[in-house]
């Protein structure tokens, strides 16, 4: 559901997430993200990315826990890549996009 | 107090933009899985909420509420359910062009107290239907059955897997609030059912609006009715829920040849010709003077009720009070809308006059609603039609279930009834699911041979005619 890969060279931490992120499936996975992400003091010195090439759903609890990372990390520091045009979409729906650092 | 409101609306319309954005990934099947659990919930629970609707407004009669509830699920559910709402929903080989359907977005919907439970489950089923997000506003004399009706549904639609918050209520009834939602940038479209003024709000609000406003339907008794079965079948209709549905009879217009007749059927089923003073007394209890609108002490409430606060007696059992009026307009307080069993009874001397009696009550108040004729001579049917601005136009048919559609005809079962441009709307349909979506067309290359093997350098030539380039246009080359 979700791999973390984090690149010391460029201090970026990549979470690739796969499948259907459900609301079921985002409880199951909030936690983890909690745990690995780098933030200390609501700033995080890495960059986060999430990575959805292989995601085909996602819930508005995934939205909102992309919200609540991007909050964290701080300006500039969390971006969402490699979207499926229909998830980009769901993105541009929920007017989020901007905020989120959607590409 | 304006910032909290304004912090308030926000935070709706977030949750309703994030439930749009999960909701439009969803596909046929899913959607339907979610559109049958709350048709379920809903008719099961069309007892209670008949009960608690009737009890909370005091308004209607709660037998009538529960076949209410039963159109805005069972019947609004037979209708819709095989209807395609997403993805491809159609393909003309002819012209190459495929319909996609897209969701709106969030959709504000406006729910009368006349009708609280049935239209808001109605407005929930059609909008899950078409993927969009629903934000309920009731009036504040409904908003205790219309809150458990919206707990009914969104906790079916979420069991059989709904994006959470695709059903939300505004709990407060300002009506600045309600403004605020209405105009806020992140509404889709407003679904409006309600008085005049709600509905120039909705429409004035700069966001798409379906607003269906009030109606003065008349009926037209013609000399080739059975007038037997035109009585029994108003009665029937202006009595269920004791008059509430905007589409209700108000006025009964007959020529002199048949006004007898008619008048002495109307006494023998039970209802009362008012005299001229008790007309006076009616006319002050169900009428504001000020705005020359219905009262709402009046609305949905039955004879009996009436006639007291009236201080008129009547004979027991009476069904309606029937008015016998020389005129329409600002005199003539009973020819508006009144949503109780009250009707306005006219004579004219012939079918034309009549028929312009129809007219000017139709106008007076009613632009697009509905409007109804008895009659066996289809010859005047038609013309009556014709002559009449009205969305639906009732064929010996009791307009309350007449205009709802489904009872007695094929209309779509509805409880939003598009009134045209007459009441200031988009449409004259029955308001359904394929209201509530976005149709986008994908065209195919298809050239028009006319047109590519014309001479287009004829245009420019200020010399020729229209004349020489139509026949130039449609020659054969």
């Amino acid at each position: 559901m979700v791999t973390f890969n984090y690149n010391p060279d460029d201090k970026v931490l990549t979470a690739t997430f796969s499948g259907r992120l459900d609301t079921l499936a985002v409880q199951r996975v909030s936690e983890v993200i909690q745990v690995k992400l780098p933030v200390k003091d609501g700033i995080s010195e890495d960059k986060i990315v999430f990575d959805l090439q292989d995601v085909d759903f996602i819930s508005s609890s995934f939205i909102r826990i992309c919200v609540s990372v991007a909050k964290q990390a701080g300006p500039g520091q969390f971006s969402i890549a490699h979207c499926q045009p229909f998830i980009k979409k769901t993105f541009k729906i929920s007017g989020l996009d901007d905020i989120l650092n959607v590409t | 107090m304006a910032e909290n409101l304004q912090e308030k609306a926000d935070e709706i319309l977030d949750k309703a933009q994030l439930a749009s954005a999960e909701f439009h990934q969803y596909n046929q099947e899913q959607t339907d899985r979610i559109v049958e659990a709350v048709f379920k919930a809903g008719f099961n629970n069309r007892v209670k909420l008949a009960k608690m609707a009737r009890e909370e407004t005091g308004m209607g009669v709660w037998e009538h509420k529960v076949i209410k509830n039963v159109l805005a699920t069972q019947l609004v559910y037979e209708s819709i359910k095989n209807e395609k709402t997403v993805g491809v929903i159609s393909y003309d080989a002819r012209t190459g062009i495929t319909e996609i359907a897209q969701p709106l977005g969030a959709i504000l919907a406006v729910i009368p107290v006349t009708n609280p439970t049935s239209t808001t489950m109605f407005k929930i089923l059609i909008c899950l239907k078409s993927r969009n997000p629903i934000i309920i506003s009731a009036h504040r004399g409904a908003a205790k059955s219309c809150q458990e009706t919206v707990r009914i549904c969104y906790e079916a639609a979420l069991e059989a897997g709904a994006p959470e918050d695709c059903i939300q209520m505004i709990s407060s009834g300002s009506r600045e609030f309600t403004q605020l939602i209405m105009a806020h940038p992140k509404v889709a479209l407003i679904l409006a059912t309600g008085g005049t003024g709600l509905v120039k709000a909705a429409y004035s609000s700069g966001n798409p609006a379906i607003g269906v406003g009030p109606g003065n339907v008349p009926v037209f008794i013609d000399e080739s009715a059975d007038i037997p079965f035109a009585v029994k079948n108003i009665i029937t209709s202006k009595t269920f829920d004791n008059g509430t549905i905007c589409a209700s009879e108000q006025a009964i217009v007959v020529m002199h040849t048949i006004e007898q007749k008619v008048i002495e059927e109307f006494k023998k089923q039970d209802c009362y010709f008012l005299t001229p003073e008790e007309i006076k007394k009616v006319e002050k209890i169900a009428i504001v003077e000020e705005s020359m609108s219905m009262s709402p002490a009046v609305v949905g409430q039955p004879v009996s009720v009436i006639a007291e606060k009236a201080g008129i007696t009547v004979p027991e059992g009476t069904k309606i009070l029937m008015a016998k009026l020389d005129g329409i307009g600002k005199s003539y307080p009973l020819s508006v809308e009144v949503l109780a069993p009250i009707l306005a009874f006219y004579a004219a001397g012939d079918y034309h006059n009549a028929v312009n009696m129809c007219v000017d009550l139709n106008y007076l108040g009613g632009i697009g609603h509905s409007a109804c004729i008895y009659a066996n001579d289809e010859k005047r049917i038609m013309e009556y039609a014709e002559l009449l601005n009205a969305g639906r136009i009732l064929v010996n048919t009791p307009t309350s279930q007449g205009a709802v559609g489904y009872f007695y005809n094929h209309l779509p079962p509805s409880f939003t009834l598009g009134c045209g441009t007459g009441g200031k709307n988009i449409t004259t349909e029955n308001i359904t699911a394929k209201n509530l979506i976005n149709i986008q067309r994908v065209c195919r290359r298809k050239p028009n041979d006319l047109w590519f093997s014309h001479d287009h350098a004829k245009y420019l030539d200020e010399s020729l005619n229209f004349e020489e380039i139509i026949h130039d246009y449609y020659k054969n080359h």
